[in-house]
């Protein structure tokens, strides 16, 4: 699909990544408009029913981002959320959904420049892979 | 199996102080059937048994019973309740007690060494239309079943049901009194997983598609699940309503997502979900494959140890595997 435009959802932790994404906007980087940003308190805080219901409503493909291990405003948020999209984005796989379509990644306050390639990296996959169908599909 | 030994054992359980009832299983009304009961004095002991057609679960009736709203000005109940567990049920019974579901010393546990049960399904695909009450008895490998002075012999391997196929806990974890040898235990390994796992994403897509459009969304895998005895269950919320109700290969694929995932690190494995579907879905796949990640990640299992802290979701690793984040 040549004119396929991703719907691509960023839950970004408030203390490092929404920073992260505040400094890449400040310093003039251009990153794609298909990233809509939602600001959490935490990346540990994004529960997986959040996750599927963005498929449900017609997201193509979710990113978390949050601060780097031993980074966290809260001491261990991120290495909550670690652990449960390991086993998350292993079982979508397990269900034939693509796993790529799940980005987790740890971005600072610091660095900008970081979080516009990623999102540039994130939308140009997902644009590889397509519309998801598997949670929209009606009878 | 002896069943001198369990109306035995009830009865040494009910004889205890405080013990309200045991949980059992007594004969059913018709067919195969075997139906759960409630023994409350040593003579109705005598109605017990344990045969290869027990294939449900009893640890459910726990939670049913401590949740069950209290008359007006009425004291919780101290009494204790007695149940007969198999490998499997003892698992579930652990994991609640780690999540603090019941306390331990409300039960008496009457561990049942279980050689494995037969799948109702399969059995009644083989003799349709039995409504005379059948008897079956395990010999060698053997299942003999008798019903209207007839008795066939069918092996083991062919009735049996599929969770027993790779059950690694025969005899239970956690029991006070045992009514048999304990049964030798064998290693799950997990082959039909790893199976399903090399498969492409569009076949493993297309199967799970074609599992999913049969559910009728009629929740009894939810409700006969041991484990799921939230009071508030997400699937009842309406606003927000995460899981939408109509039944739809999109909606379904959800529902058992998040009925799956909502059992990781927390499902003990005794199939109840898959013996209720009455479409056959094989549910239990989807479990298994999170306790084989659980395990092969982080070396976790639950229902293992009744006084563990932590659950597995709710706790982290530094070492934590990080191969995927960007």
């Amino acid at each position: 699909m040549s004119n396929f435009e991703p719907n691509i959802i960023a839950f970004l932790c408030n203390w490092c990544s929404y920073a992260g994404a505040d400094l890449s906007g400040t310093s003039r980087y251009k990153y794609p408009a298909n990233i809509k940003i939602l600001r959490v308190m935490c990346s540990g805080r994004v529960n997986p029913l959040m996750i599927v219901q963005a498929f449900r409503e017609g997201v193509d493909g979710v990113v978390i981002s949050g601060c780097h291990p031993g980074d966290c405003h809260y001491t261990q948020g991120n290495y909550f959320a670690r652990r449960r999209f390991i086993l998350f984005r292993r079982f979508l796989e397990f269900l034939g959904i693509n796993p790529e379509r799940l980005a987790l990644s740890w971005v600072s306050a610091s660095e900008g420049k970081r979080f516009a390639d990623l999102m540039g990296e994130v939308t140009e996959k997902i644009r590889d892979l397509g519309p998801i169908k598997d949670f929209t599909e009606e009878n | 199996m002896n069943l001198f030994a369990i109306k035995e054992a009830a009865k040494q359980a009910l004889s205890q102080k405080g013990v309200k009832f045991v949980i059992g299983y007594t004969k059913g009304s018709y067919g195969f059937r075997v139906a759960p009961c409630f023994v409350e004095s040593e003579g109705e002991a005598e109605k017990l048994l344990f045969s290869p057609l027990c294939d449900l679960s009893l640890v459910n009736y726990l939670t049913l019973e401590r949740n069950t709203p209290l008359e007006k000005g009425g004291k919780s109940p101290e009494e204790k309740m007695g149940i007969f567990v198999r490998g499997c049920d003892s698992r579930a019974i652990n994991q609640i007690l780690s999540e603090k579901g019941i306390k331990r010393e409300e039960l008496i546990l009457i561990g049942i060494p279980c050689p494995g049960v037969i799948d109702l399904k399969k059995l009644e695909g083989k003799f349709p239309g039995v409504l005379g009450q059948a008897e079956v008895e395990e010999k060698a490998g053997i299942y003999i079943i008798r019903f209207g002075g007839e008795s066939s012999a069918v092996k083991k391997e062919e009735l049996l049901s599929e969770k027993c196929k790779h059950c690694a806990f025969p005899t239970p974890l956690v029991y006070d009194l045992l009514v048999d040898e304990k049964v030798e235990a064998k290693e799950e390994r997990y082959e039909d997983i790893k199976l399903k796992e090399e498969a492409t994403l569009e076949e493993k897509g297309e199967f799970w598609k074609n599992e999913f459009s049969r559910c009728i969304r009629c929740y009894a895998c939810r409700n006969a699940c041991p484990l799921c005895y939230c009071e508030d269950c997400i699937l009842e919320r309406l606003s927000p309503q995460w899981v939408k109700r109509s039944v739809n290969p999109g909606e379904n694929l959800i529902y058992h997502l998040v009925r799956a995932f909502h059992l990781a690190g927390r499902c003990a494995g005794c199939g109840e979900c898959e013996r209720v579907c009455p479409v056959k879905i094989p549910l239990m796949l989807l479990n298994r494959k999170l306790e084989k990640d659980n395990q092969a990640l982080f070396n976790f299992m639950a229902g293992m140890d009744p006084e563990q802290k932590q659950q597995f979701l709710t706790s982290f690793d530094l070492k934590d595997s990080g191969d995927f984040i960007l």
